[in-house]
């Protein structure tokens, strides 16, 4: 009988050990992946991004390309078709996507405008790409070249750090 | 009696562990927020405006106004060659075979293939069509021209082995000098010829053993830091970047990129 009424009040007691221990791993992991700067980019579903040992952390930019298989996006507005651009005969001697050209020259007009009055200190012409890595090597430099005579000369590729 | 001391005993031991607790609830939440899992970095092109909408008619015009010291390194990447030139001439075209590595995205199952132009791998158990964004990997493995893939020596941490000149080597004995392929080359004297494993040599590898040396003798060249990645049309963008990667790692920072007409 007074083992019974003993029972009670132990069984009661939570084992907290355990998820002691739990917690201390995820506290270390936590800590380690922890970034004060957060992330700039923001990357689509369908857009897998290259691997590379580059070390070198995205600055701020006003401006950002992404290329998938399917489109082609603006800020992440899409704008045009990743197939439009392969149609591009391959010989021509200055290819440029023209609606991507359009868009890419009312944001060129938008930093000057900055610059005009005074949020900016001189037109930077810094662009992000984001390349799709089975993405071939023509439709990136179409989309070079059509960012390049807008004057978009400063030209980033974003890619994934390698985890070693 | 004995029993209840010991239980008194035993509760004093035991630590508070509440403060800590609450610690912890509100410490996970925190860095979980602030966590960052997939790690995004940058590479730099440069694309200085003349050379970046450098158009057919001023590629032909350039080599009058030329006749500086500068070397106009250049790798040229087709689907089957990687070559490196400069001004005054090229190097033995490297050739490669490339091989996908793919994971199901539904089962896991991870395979490696030879990839053939046109050619749609298929799931090793229930053969459907693999889709293009379970590649993961691109390997290219160096060949002779009967398309003979080559093995060389690697050290356990995935390093070429080269000999003091520079060649990667098929095999070593106790006491040979060989050098790892970091940068600045690592060397090693060996004591355990079964340390290193026999590899199919990466193009990726060879080529970085190729920008070395190049690096090291024209180091005072006035474009010692430049290099042109020139691409045809149908190379992965993937390639480009792996390739970018090794030019970065042999001191070829300012990276531009050229296409091949064909």
């Amino acid at each position: 009988m007074a083992g019974r009424a003993k029972k009670v009040p132990r069984s009661s007691d939570l084992n907290i050990t355990s998820m002691m221990d739990m917690f201390t791993i995820i506290l270390v992991f936590l800590l380690k992946s922890f970034s004060a700067e957060g992330s700039i980019l923001t990357n689509a579903d369908n857009l897998v991004l290259p691997n590379s040992e580059s070390k070198k952390k995205p600055q701020e930019v006003n401006l950002q390309v992404a290329v998938t298989n399917e489109m082609i996006m603006v800020d992440n507005m899409p704008i045009v078709p990743t197939e439009d651009v392969r149609k591009i005969p391959a010989d021509d001697p200055d290819p440029a996507a023209s609606k991507l050209e359009e868009k890419l020259r009312a944001c060129m007009a938008q930093e000057e405008e900055m610059v005009r009055v005074g949020a900016l200190n001189a037109v930077q012409g810094k662009v992000i790409v984001q390349v799709d890595k089975n993405i071939d090597f023509d439709v990136l430099f179409k989309v070079m070249n059509t960012c390049g005579k807008v004057g978009y000369n400063n030209m980033n590729f974003a890619v994934m750090e390698r985890d070693e | 009696m004995a029993n209840r001391q010991r239980k008194k005993a035993m509760t004093s031991s035991d630590m508070d562990l509440k403060p800590f607790m609450n610690l912890m609830v509100v410490l996970i939440p925190m860095l979980l927020v602030s966590a960052e899992f997939a790690k995004v970095a940058v590479i730099d092109i440069k694309l200085p405006e003349a050379r970046g909408s450098q158009t057919k008619q001023a590629v032909t015009e350039q080599p009058q106004e030329d006749k500086s010291e500068k070397l106009l390194l250049t790798a040229i990447i087709t689907d089957s060659v990687v070559t490196l030139g400069a001004k005054g001439g090229f190097m033995p075209s490297l050739f490669y075979r490339e091989y996908h590595h793919y994971v199901a995205k539904d089962d896991k199952e991870d395979f490696t293939v030879e990839f053939e132009p046109g050619k749609v791998p298929k799931h090793p158990k229930t053969g459907r069509d693999m889709q293009i964004f379970e590649r993961y990997d691109i390997y290219l493995y160096t060949c002779d021209e009967q398309r003979n893939t080559l093995n060389r020596l690697y050290t356990k941490f995935n390093e070429l082995v080269t000999n003091t000149a520079y060649e990667p080597v098929e095999k070593v004995n106790v006491g040979d000098t060989v050098l790892a392929l970091t940068n600045p080359r690592r060397t090693i004297i060996v004591k355990d010829p079964s340390e290193f494993v026999l590899k199919p040599l990466s193009a990726y590898d060879e080529l970085q053993n190729r920008l070395m040396k190049i690096k090291e003798r024209y180091r005072e060249a006035e474009d010692g830091n430049d290099i042109i990645i020139a691409a045809e049309n149908a190379v992965m963008y993937d390639k480009i970047v792996q390739i970018m990667d090794k030019a970065r790692a042999s001191e070829f920072s300012n990276i531009s990129i050229a296409k091949l007409r064909s």
